[in-house]
């Protein structure tokens, strides 16, 4: 089991590496210099080359990756070549506002996409149909367009919930969830439709195993068959989109961010990207693949509590 | 190094069809798991048919594997008519193993479901290169030669019963006119009758075509219906090796007395007396303990079992592999008075 | 011509002929379009629909229906691509891992993982942000890295299909390895292929969209879908309505890609083995017996039949009767699809979804059978077949138990076996944690396993085939049941493992005076387990009695041919040159006639045996009334056998047609 974990965490680390090279080397494959950013618009070439040169834009690219990643390892990320604003401490502030709606926004969808699954797999007939259809369509409907329809129902027409901006938790709790309600329910719409589809499908699969006949057959109390038994088997593959959806929310907050103006990683990603803002550019790739990383390693513990063969192995 | 199976029963006219020598195969790294096969040596006669007997854990199937390259071995030699294939890919046994060909033991997952009986018996004539318009005759020869309708070859697998499967398996082993054939448990998933009726055909092939047969079982009444000679295996490793007759009804190692002991016959009253001498026995039950590393590996359940068994894996001596082969005869079961 | 699998349901027509016309419709734009895709019309700006503008016009007048069609080809064709390029790298590089495994297998399957952990979205951003907005090359991009899940699906899948038995037969023959995958491996995974590829394409579109909404999309003056959407949500306060008709078009397609993946995954979920509860059946009484169950007996089967989808249906036992005194060993054997698991599970009422019991009764004496009635007569107990499905759960467990074939499998492989056995020791015997912790390694003794604390803490994989087994019986033991019904519960098991659990349940019987059915395929297992047997053939039974009887001496002349065509010779008997075989094969239930079911087999088969035969006394056993015996023989033929020499000669090779 330590090895098992001691192999996950290395290749936890390197994942985390690749990434910051592969942004690297995108970020340097862009026509743009960050020299051409400082000096400011209307510099001459010379005045670019100078500045590109101060940067250290001009030395290898090994250098300067290995330079960056010293500097990253010690929680130094630079400052933006925009507004000179410390990007390490500008990501952590902005974590907590992504952090809180990819949270709500799976544990809302796990929720309720599990209580829906279990009824769907276990009634069958017109309920389980009903519920394949519209998971069917809710999963296929666009988070943006959802996002603009709500605000325009809820926010504008029916003034319940306000249409953009975010409020710290510290400064007010209430107004904190009043503003990640719409964000969360657009997400959690699709959240809930795949998650119904992946409960339904494991308890079908699980109760059409043959230890649940066995339990049958000395005369196990359905619901203990159902909930007990049927409900762990299919808790793996369960468990295993609930991490993704995670990963899935926190990668694609980019537009549910731009359109609920709310500040958080997706929205320093496009700033720092629109704007050719290097240093920030790699800092926003780090933090985000170091995110996906400790969720699947989260995810291969809690699978292992759950499944005694993968413990075992 | 073990001694060489004593003659079969068959006169020997030519070197060995096929020939097995100090054959190991190890899953996993060596140190952690003990290997599947464990320096195991036989000779298959041309015309001669040898059961390889065994139950789970035996090894039986890994060697069918390795000798037809789908399993690597790591040491030992696998000879083909005196030709090495033992590390020949499937690539190069195209040339060098043409003669070898083998029948599976599931009749449901050995024929692919999306191809006619005829696209699967031409396809080892299409590797051979056999000219196109030999293909169709040959196909419907070996069909012939299993007994099904020269209208089989157009319908699909699933229209045919599990013994009539088997039998198209057959007829695949056959259409490049083989010399020598791996038979992975071929019977073990059929029913009685259907099992008597496909071991009549092989035994029907076995003397009109002069096969060499490999016939992997864990069944000891078949094997001594259709062998001529029988090697017994136990957890990787060769414990008596003799003609199909003296090892099945007069068995000299105390494994292969269990092994008989414990198939069951139809007659109760027989059984019976069969059950009390098979209690009276005194071997240990299977999966008790895990085997020895090093030793003889029936140690752990042997009645007979003394330090030196533990210590020493017994070489193959007259075709038994026993520390106190001398004392057999004092366990065996009763014979019934002819 | 089959009928593909994407239209057989209503959902799967409808999606494809969505996406069918919105291609059509998109290729053939420049055609139709009734406006220029940037033609103005300062005087019409912000409309709703209107016979000229039949889905309105946006803020410069421009006709919305014109937009989106003319948008639809650089929307859904970059998705198209990306799923195109996600397939052409994952599936390849699937079937290398798959068939050459070890460090192949590591080296892809690692690096498939670093591409799922990179956070695409930014990725793709990135990509834009050096080289510009592309659709064509980013969604290039995105299909590279879609190609991860790719890979990971497809290699289960062609790990999987490697064990196929054709796959190793064909690659002794000599098949190159590009013909395995082509011809063997790639056709079978022809269903996820279409069903994957319809998700991600769904997926892609999405992504495209959601991109082109930030602004990372084809700019004017021929937006796709997303840019459309980005326009109109400036407008979300004016005039709302210009979102809605792009976004349905969009949600639409989306819609119809994942409907089409599920047409094509399709019915295969719907044979759903839930448990349902089953309706009371009002219990039909035999023709033959009385109303209850002969006196001295525990188990009175009579007249049972079997039947799937009600009683029109077709049958899969007819008329079995058999009875079963307390402590003694029932055999039913057969061979394949004669209906002895049928018969035996429809017993404590386990018989699959839609096979029911349509006819006989089953008599259980039980627990009840100490109570007496008013007239101090043992009381009659219960007919099985009549109770609805909540009074044979008490049953089960407490009075019937059973065991299966796969001991491996039964277990639950999330709990312990500890567990597994506590949770229904104190369901049935009403006592604590510790208590039942006590009684279940008591249990564990009896099935003759020494270490019972290790084996509390064990899990199911850990254990081997045998000691899996002795695990079952413990389990079925908890309740302290009368009958045992053993389903083939050691044809998966090693000989000597058999043999074991042979003895284990003989001493059971002994010691503890349980009654046992054990079904069988094995004539010599039921000579060693048991004291009576009944034959089945084609779900009848042909010949009952007691082992000595109908083993020793058969009178049915399907037993006594099964019997030739076991090589297991006895002892001292030479090996017959050929085995004695039966020719032709076993009868499905549509085809079995109205006469002796045996008839086209039999070579003692005369005319009389088109007639239905009834069940008749037979080894010597006395009259008894009507048909239903007790323990004494009864044979199923017109001829039986009154000696062996009557055994039918061997056949030779049989030239079957196929059925």
């Amino acid at each position: 089991m330590l090895t098992y974990l001691a192999r996950r965490l290395a290749f936890a680390v390197t994942t985390v590496l690749a990434a910051s090279v592969v942004s690297f080397l995108l970020v340097h494959a862009s026509s743009g210099s960050p020299g051409a950013i400082t000096a400011g618009a209307g510099a001459t070439p010379a005045q670019v080359a100078a500045e590109n040169h101060r940067l250290g834009w001009d030395q290898p690219l090994v250098t300067q990756y290995l330079t960056w990643l010293g500097h990253a390892a010690s929680g130094n990320f630079g400052v933006s070549l925009i507004d000179g604003h410390n990007i390490w401490s500008d990501l952590m502030a902005r974590l907590p506002v992504t952090a809180s709606i990819a949270v709500f926004a799976t544990l809302l969808s796990g929720v309720f996409g599990v209580l829906i699954g279990v009824a769907a797999a276990v009634r069958s007939g017109l309920a389980d149909r009903a519920v394949t259809v519209g998971s069917g369509v809710a999963l296929s409907l666009p988070q943006f367009w959802i996002g603009i329809l709500l605000v325009y129902l809820i926010a504008i027409k029916a003034h319940l919930l306000p249409a953009t901006g975010y409020v710290a938790f510290s400064a007010s709790p209430s107004q904190y969830l009043q503003s990640l309600a719409l964000p969360v329910i657009t997400l959690t719409i699709t959240g809930t439709a795949i998650i119904a589809r992946t409960t339904r499908t494991g308890m079908i699969s699980a109760l059409r195993q043959e230890h649940i006949r066995t339990l049958h057959a000395l005369g196990t109390p359905p619901w203990r068959i159902r909930y007990v038994h049927a409900l762990r088997f299919a808790a793996a593959p369960v468990v295993s989109v609930l991490g993704i959806q995670f990963i899935a929310l926190f990668g694609g907050s980019v537009v549910i961010e731009q359109l609920f103006a709310l500040p958080g990683l997706g929205q320093a990603a496009q700033n720092a990207i629109g704007t050719n803002d290097f240093p920030a550019v790699q800092g926003v790739v780090v933090i985000a693949t170091v995110v996906v990383v400790i969720t699947n390693l989260v995810l291969d513990l809690v699978l292992a509590a759950i499944d005694p063969r993968v413990r075992t192995a | 190094m073990n001694a060489l199976v004593p003659a079969p029963s068959v006169p020997v006219l030519s070197a060995p069809a096929l020939s097995v020598r100090d054959l190991t195969v190890r899953y996993g790294r060596a140190g952690k798991t003990l290997p599947a096969v464990d320096g195991v040596s036989f000779d298959v006669a041309p015309g001669e048919t040898l059961g390889l007997v065994g139950e789970s854990g035996s090894g039986k199937s890994t060697i069918g594997k390795a000798i037809l390259g789908l399993q690597p071995p790591n040491t030992g030699r696998i000879l083909l008519h005196g030709t090495d294939i033992t590390r020949a890919s499937l690539r190069q046994r195209r040339v060098t193993a043409i003669d070898l060909r083998v029948v599976f033991q599931d009749p449901y997952s050995s024929l692919n479901p999306a191809q006619t009986i005829g696209q699967t018996l031409t396809e080892p004539l299409q590797v051979l290169r056999v000219p196109k318009d030999r293909r169709r005759p040959r196909i419907l020869e070996s069909l012939a030669a299993v007994g099904l309708p020269a209208d089989a070859a157009d319908r699909y697998p699933a229209r045919f019963s599990g013994g009539q499967r088997q039998r198209i398996a057959i007829a695949r082993a056959l259409v490049c006119d083989p010399q020598v054939i791996v038979l992975d448990e071929p019977v073990s998933a059929l029913d009685l009758s259907t099992q008597a009726q496909v071991l009549n055909l092989l035994a029907d092939l076995r003397d009109s075509r002069q096969l060499a047969l490999l016939f992997i079982a864990h069944d000891l009444g078949v094997v001594r219906f259709l062998a001529q000679r029988v090697v017994v295996l136990y957890r990787g490793q060769v414990m008596e090796a003799g003609g199909a007759e003296e090892v099945t009804q007069r068995p000299r190692h105390p494994y292969s007395i269990a092994l008989t002991a414990a198939a069951p016959v139809p007659q109760p009253a027989e059984q019976a007396r069969r059950r009390a001498a098979r209690e009276a026995l005194g071997v240990g039950p299977a999966g008790a303990t895990p085997p020895a590393a090093a030793g003889c590996p029936f140690a752990t359940r042997c009645p007979l079992a003394t330090d030196v068994c533990h210590r020493e894996r017994p070489p193959l001596v007259a075709g038994v592999a026993c520390h106190h082969a001398d004392q057999v005869a004092g366990l065996r079961l009763p014979t019934r008075a002819a | 011509m089959r009928v593909p699998r994407a239209l057989r349901t209503v959902g799967g027509v409808l999606s494809a002929a969505w996406l069918v016309f919105l291609l059509l419709a998109s290729v053939t734009a420049s055609w139709w379009l009734p406006y220029q895709v940037d033609a103005q019309d300062p005087a019409h700006t912000l409309a709703g629909p209107s016979a000229s503008h039949w889905l309105g016009t946006d803020d410069l007048g421009r006709d919305v229906l014109s937009r989106i069609a003319a948008g639809s080809w650089i929307s859904v064709g970059p998705a198209l691509l990306a799923v195109v390029v996600a397939f052409g790298i994952g599936i390849p590089l699937a079937l290398l891992a798959a068939e050459h495994g070890r460090w192949v297998e590591h080296g892809f399957s690692r690096f498939a993982e670093l591409l799922l952990a990179l956070p695409s979205i930014v990725i793709l951003l990135a990509f834009v942000g050096a080289v510009g907005v592309h659709p064509w090359a980013i969604m290039t991009v995105l299909g590279v890295l879609l190609s991860a899940p790719v890979y990971r699906i497809f290699l289960g899948q062609a790990q999987s299909l490697r064990t196929q038995l054709y796959v190793d037969a064909a690659r002794v023959n000599g098949v190159s390895s590009l013909r395995v995958n082509l011809r063997h491996v790639l056709p079978a995974m022809a269903t996820t292929i279409a069903v994957q590829a319809a998700q991600l394409f769904a997926i892609s579109v999405l992504i495209e969209a959601g991109l082109a909404f930030m602004g990372f999309g084809p700019s004017v003056p021929s937006p796709s879908w997303g840019g459309l959407i980005a326009a109109a949500s400036q407008h979300v306060y004016d005039d709302p309505w210009l979102m809605v008709p792009t976004g349905v078009v969009l949600a639409l397609t989306v819609i119809a890609a994942n409907g089409l993946a599920d047409a094509v995954a399709g019915g295969r979920e719907r044979e759903a083995a839930t448990p349902r509860h089953r309706k009371p059946r009002t219990s039909v009484r035999a023709a033959t017996g009385g109303t209850h169950a002969t006196e001295g007996m525990l188990l009175d089967v009579r007249d049972l039949t079997v039947a799937v989808g009600g009683p029109d249906g077709p049958a899969l036992v007819t008329g079995v009767s058999f009875a079963l005194p307390p402590g003694t060993v029932l055999g039913l054997v057969g061979e394949s699809g004669c209906g002895k698991t049928m018969t035996a599970r429809a017993l404590p009422g386990l018989l699959p979804e839609g096979v029911e019991v349509t006819g006989g009764s089953v008599w259980f004496a039980g627990r009840d059978s100490a109570d007496r009635d008013s007239a101090g007569r043992d009381s009659a107990g219960r007919d099985l077949a009549g109770l609805p499905d909540k009074e044979l759960q008490a049953i089960r467990g407490r009075e019937i138990a059973v065991i299966s074939q796969e001991p491996m499998v039964a277990l639950d492989p999330m709990f312990s076996v500890g567990y597994q056995l506590t949770q229904p020791i104190r369901r049935f015997r009403g006592v604590g944690r510790a208590e039942a912790r006590r009684i279940a390694a008591e249990l564990l003794g009896q099935v003759g396993i020494v270490d019972a604390g290790r084996m509390l803490r064990s899990y199911p994989h850990q254990l081997s085939g045998g000691m899996a087994q002795r695990v079952c019986i413990a389990l079925a033991l908890t309740g302290s049941p009368k009958l045992l019904i053993a389903d083939e519960p050691t044809t998966a098991l090693d000989v000597t493992v058999q043999a074991e659990i042979l003895s284990l349940l003989r001493a059971l019987v002994r010691t503890t005076g349980l009654s046992v059915i054990i079904v069988s395929h094995d004539p010599g297992v039921v000579a060693d387990l048991c004291d009576e047997v009944a034959v089945m053939y084609a779900g009848q039974v042909v010949e009952s009695g007691t082992v000595a009887e109908v083993l020793g001496q058969p009178a049915h002349p399907y037993t006594a041919a099964l019997l030739a065509a076991n090589p297991h010779v006895a002892e001292g008997l030479p090996v017959p040159e050929r085995l004695p075989s039966i020719p032709g094969t076993v009868p499905a239930p549509p085809d079995w006639p109205a006469g002796c079911r045996f008839a086209s087999r039999c070579s003692l088969a005369t005319a009389e045996c088109a007639a239905p035969v009834p069940a008749t006394p037979a080894h010597g056993a006395a009259k008894v009334h009507g048909a239903a015996n007790h323990g004494t023989g009864t044979v199923r033929c017109v001829h039986p056998l009154s000696s062996p020499a009557e055994l039918p000669v061997p056949h030779p090779v049989e030239r079957g047609v196929p059925s």
